[in-house]
């Protein structure tokens, strides 16, 4: 009799017996325990920590404002415009509603973008968090499909073409591109088609990839606990009386009153977008995106909202000079550098055979397959980063000049490549674009090497306090 | 050992004051959301007046315009029909239209055949059961529902039986009378329905 | 050879004079003036909705600007009877295409598209060109399908260009305009001999119109006023709403800074 061996609930006064009642039927005090009171999170978490939380927060508000969006809303080309100016006009607090959702998804990914810089910074991704990592990874894949898909709703100018765009990156993969970007338009251009089944993948299809994600994400981080600054183990030195790790704290009422306040401050940044800047001088909303769709006339500056435009920068800068010059030369350095740091004959011809078939598609395809190639290589290789690392070390507190120097670079190349994105192209911006994509791969591609012979201080045994 | 409790009163406090700032933030919040389904500003638009020409209307014919997407019913009536509603005085449950007056009867239709003139019945052809359009039965006569029937509208539903003046018959499930909505006389022919005189 | 081609197809590029962006005036509005959004608004039913539609914006919500219904209907319904409806235009999008050549766009939103200071110059920007269909051209928008519906009132101007040798000096004197103004760039080759490669663009008053240029300047501000309101009526609202919810979030922000630090006592 499983019922009788559990215990009564004690401590939530009037609520005991109820609580009671449900414990004997659900594991609730066990998932209460095993998640909040008895998660032990390491104390010295620092501001860094605060995105996950609020990353979560996000993704509640973005669902609740699109529900109610959803009611207003009409997925038909014909009234897609006009129904979210209608949102906006004349249901009753719609305006609201409708820049919570954009100024929402803007900041979803100031959230998602900080969280994943705490990661690189920390090491959290190192063993044993590979897989907590990987649905990281997955989670920003599902966030970008989500908010692109979203864009395309409005239905103005900037929604139609851009969607026009991205669709047409598919058209450059070989063979059955133009057949698949047929196949994903439903359309031989962007057109009613699109628009009614991006909103079903917006509104119901990502929603629940993404909410499996993050479950999947949370259950893998309390299997393997939380890393925090100092990139140790706290579960490696514990009271041998109690078996809790010395230097952790149970979530549940440390973190959750400090997600709290997390929470309130994140709160005055959005309302401050929302109420007072909620175009964020054409940033979260574009201002050709008040121009309804018009599928023959392209808007003289186009480019993607903000969240995307570092690896739109990576697109626009693979022109047919950059891959003669800089990726040909650096596919056969790099394969070099793989073969002379490989022990093993076999691994030395695999790579010399990758390196000669990439070699002659890089000197026979078009530029704009390779644009795309490298634009979806520079999202996918953070799968990679668990690997790429091989510092003895996790955290930047103890790794050496040469990493901190990498990574220094890798942010400032991020943020160029971003704003770069926002703007037309010229010769000399072009010419940026191409170094900072170089710049870009070379962090990673040459991870292994750098982060390996540099020269880190060693790990403290315990977490240190600020 | 008091230190502790201190501290515990103070922690206490702290709980339930953001607690409670919290729940009223949260609530607050929630409000605009269920305001937004409420009818938008264009559903009001078009909820706005609509006029009808009863020129052509002959006695003993009725005749149904749309005001908020709803049927209102314009019924011509015969001398004897408007004696039948005297007589059905007994068998209404309202007879004096004294329920909820300020929703069902506006002031200028708290009479014996709820109209402004005797002739012409204006009523909200929705049952206040749960909402069906009744039908017309206009001619008196024995029916299944009821023996000595003097004309008026059956309820397919549950069986709601009214009047000729709109009254709901006793000891059936509609609670009310049918709903008399504003409306005025533009002139002879033409009746504005959905915005009373004191309004204009 | 193919350097040749290169090089050819660079000094092309290089002969195109570079067309520098208008210089925009910043328009002096303000939507809380009811004032102005009540001239604003008949300027751009008298005016404007002849041709453009604003298709989103119902002319019940005209009263939010100080308007009775009573005066609403007098003065600002022409298209319809019914206050509840859309401002609307008569003529189908056909029609105008046949008469304009492009169908004229619905300004509900235009303003957050092209932004006030845009309109405010565009309004201002209008000169005589023979060579156009509709006899005039515009500074902001070259070639523009729309005529210059204001002239009666704005009286007829006429485009001017002087040339510089440099480009703070034309940018000098440029600043001096009341309107828009650009600076065309030459190349050396264009320029010839004398070196004056920049061109300033102006325009100068020809013939007056019934207004004063403060006055028609006043008139723009209006109508432009009135259009950046139209384009989000409940911008208003939304900055109040916005200070009682920082106010309150400020209380939030206090009350649970106190309680994290006061839980945070515990861990050492
Ligand atoms: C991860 C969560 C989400 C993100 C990042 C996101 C992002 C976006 C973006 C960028 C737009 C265009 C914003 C604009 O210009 O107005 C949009 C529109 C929209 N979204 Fe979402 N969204 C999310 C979740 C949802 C969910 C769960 C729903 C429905 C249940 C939803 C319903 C809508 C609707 C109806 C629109 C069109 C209305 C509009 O354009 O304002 N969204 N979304
Ligand atoms: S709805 Fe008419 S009787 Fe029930």
């Amino acid at each position: 009799m499983a019922a009788a061996e559990k215990q009564a609930v004690t401590g939530a006064g009037p609520f005991n017996d109820l609580l009671t009642w449900i414990d004997q039927r659900f594991p609730l005090m066990e998932t209460w325990r095993k998640h909040l009171t008895e998660y032990y999170a390491p104390k010295n978490f620092n501001f860094w920590y605060y995105f996950g939380s609020l990353a979560l927060f996000v993704l509640v508000i973005q669902i609740v404002t699109g529900i109610f969006l959803t009611m207003n809303y009409k997925p038909d080309a014909a009234q897609a415009f006009a129904s979210v100016e209608y949102i906006m006009r004349e249901v009753p607090w719609g305006w609201w509603i409708r820049y919570m959702h954009s100024t929402g998804a803007s900041l979803f990914f100031i959230c998602v973008y900080l969280h994943m810089f705490r990661a690189m910074l920390y090491g959290s991704y190192r063993r044993p968090r590979e897989l907590l990592w990987i649905f990281g990874v997955l989670i920003f894949l599902c966030l970008m499909a989500e908010a692109f898909f979203g864009y395309l709703l409005p239905w103005g100018q900037m929604s139609y073409w851009g969607a026009q765009v991205i669709v047409n990156l598919f058209d450059a993969i070989p063979v059955i591109g133009p057949d698949l970007a047929i196949w994903i338009r439903g359309d031989f251009v962007v057109s009613d088609a699109t628009l009614n089944r991006f909103f079903a993948y917006h509104v119901i299809a990502v929603p629940l990839a993404l909410l499996a994600l993050v479950v999947a994400h949370l259950l893998a981080l309390h299997e393997v606990g939380s890393s925090n600054p100092d990139g140790v183990e706290i579960k490696n030195v514990k009271d041998p009386k109690t078996g809790r790790p010395l230097d952790g704290i149970p979530f549940h009422p440390y973190y959750t009153v400090k997600d709290t306040f997390g929470v309130v401050v994140f709160l005055i940044v959005f309302s401050m977008v929302v109420f007072f800047a909620p175009d964020a001088g054409g940033y979260f909303l574009e201002h050709n995106n008040f121009i309804p769709a018009d599928p023959l006339k392209t808007p003289a500056h186009i480019a993607p909202v903000w969240y995307f435009t570092p690896y739109y920068s990576i697109l626009r800068a693979t022109t047919d000079d950059f891959v003669l010059w800089v990726l040909a030369p650096g596919v056969v350095a790099f394969a070099l550098l793989l073969i002379w740091s490989m022990k093993k004959n076999s691994t030395r011809m695999t790579v010399g055979v990758t390196a000669i078939v990439l070699l002659a598609g890089l000197l026979n395809l078009d530029a704009k397959v390779w644009g795309v190639v490298l634009m979806a290589t520079s999202v996918m290789i953070f799968f990679f980063l668990p690997w790429l690392d091989r510092s003895p070390v996790k955290s930047i507190r103890y790794k050496g000049p040469i990493t901190k120097t990498a990574l220094t670079l890798f942010v400032i190349v991020f943020f160029v490549l971003g704003y770069l994105g926002t703007e037309s192209v010229t010769e000399g911006r072009t010419l940026a674009a191409q170094i900072g994509t170089a710049v870009y791969f070379l962090f990673f591609f040459l991870m292994p090497w750098y982060s390996k012979i540099d020269k880190c201080l060693p790990e403290p045994e315990r977490v240190t306090s600020k | 050992m008091s230190d502790q409790s201190q501290v515990n009163r103070s922690r206490r406090s702290l709980v339930i004051a953001s607690a409670c700032a919290g729940g009223a933030a949260a609530v607050a919040t929630s409000v605009p959301f269920a305001a937004s389904m409420l009818p938008s500003e264009r559903a009001e638009a078009l909820g706005a007046p609509v006029e009808a020409d009863i020129g052509q209307l002959n006695p003993g014919e009725k005749m149904t315009v749309e005001w908020r997407g709803q049927p209102v019913w314009i019924l011509h009536r015969t001398k004897e029909m408007l004696e039948e509603i005297e007589r059905t005085d007994g068998k209404v449950a309202d007879p004096k239209s004294e329920r909820k007056k300020g929703e069902l009867t506006p002031e200028y239709a708290r009479n014996e055949y709820r109209s402004i003139k005797p002739e012409y019945l204006v009523v909200v052809g929705i049952c206040s059961h749960l909402g069906c359009s009744p039908q017309d039965r206009l001619k008196p006569g024995p029916e299944a529902f009821e023996s000595q029937w003097t004309g008026g509208f059956y309820c397919p539903c549950h069986g709601s039986l009214f009047d000729l003046a709109g009254r709901v018959y006793k000891n059936k499930p509609a609670p009310d009378n049918l709903k008399v909505p504003p409306y005025t006389y533009l002139s002879d022919t033409r009746i504005l329905i959905g915005e009373d005189k004191k309004k204009a | 050879m193919k350097a040749l081609v290169v090089l050819l197809a660079l000094a092309a590029q290089l002969a195109l004079a570079a067309e520098e962006p208008v210089r925009l005036d910043s328009a002096p509005i303000d939507p809380r003036d009811v004032a102005s959004l009540q001239t604003g608004a008949r300027s751009f039913v008298n005016y404007c909705l002849n041709c453009h539609s604003a298709g989103m914006m119902r002319y019940h919500k005209l009263l939010d600007l100080g308007l009775t219904e009573q005066q609403v209907k007098e003065n600002l319904l022409f298209t319809t009877d019914k206050i509840g409806e859309l401002m609307n235009v008569a003529m189908t999008r056909k029609d105008a295409k046949e008469w304009l050549g492009t169908a004229p766009p619905d300004l509900s939103v235009i303003a957050r598209a092209r932004g006030p200071d845009w309109l405010y110059t565009y309004m201002r920007s209008f000169y005589r060109d023979p060579e156009s269909a509709t006899g005039w051209n515009n500074m902001v928008f070259e070639h523009v399908a729309m005529p210059h519906v204001l002239w009666t009132l704005s009286g007829q101007q006429v485009q001017e260009e002087r040339k510089f040798k440099n480009m703070e000096q034309a940018e000098a004197v440029g600043r001096q305009q009341k309107n828009a103004w650009k600076i065309d760039v030459l190349t050396p080759d264009q320029a010839g001999k004398d070196g004056e490669r920049f061109i300033l663009k102006t325009i100068r008053t020809e013939t007056a119109g019934s207004l004063s240029q403060i006055e028609y300047d006043i008139m723009v501000r209006d109508l432009v006023n009135f259009m950046t309101w139209m384009s989000e009526p409940n911008q208003i609202t939304r900055k109040q709403v916005g200070y009682v919810v920082m106010l309150v979030l400020l209380v939030l922000l206090v009350l649970t800074y106190l309680l994290y630090k006061e839980f945070w006592k515990d861990v050492h």
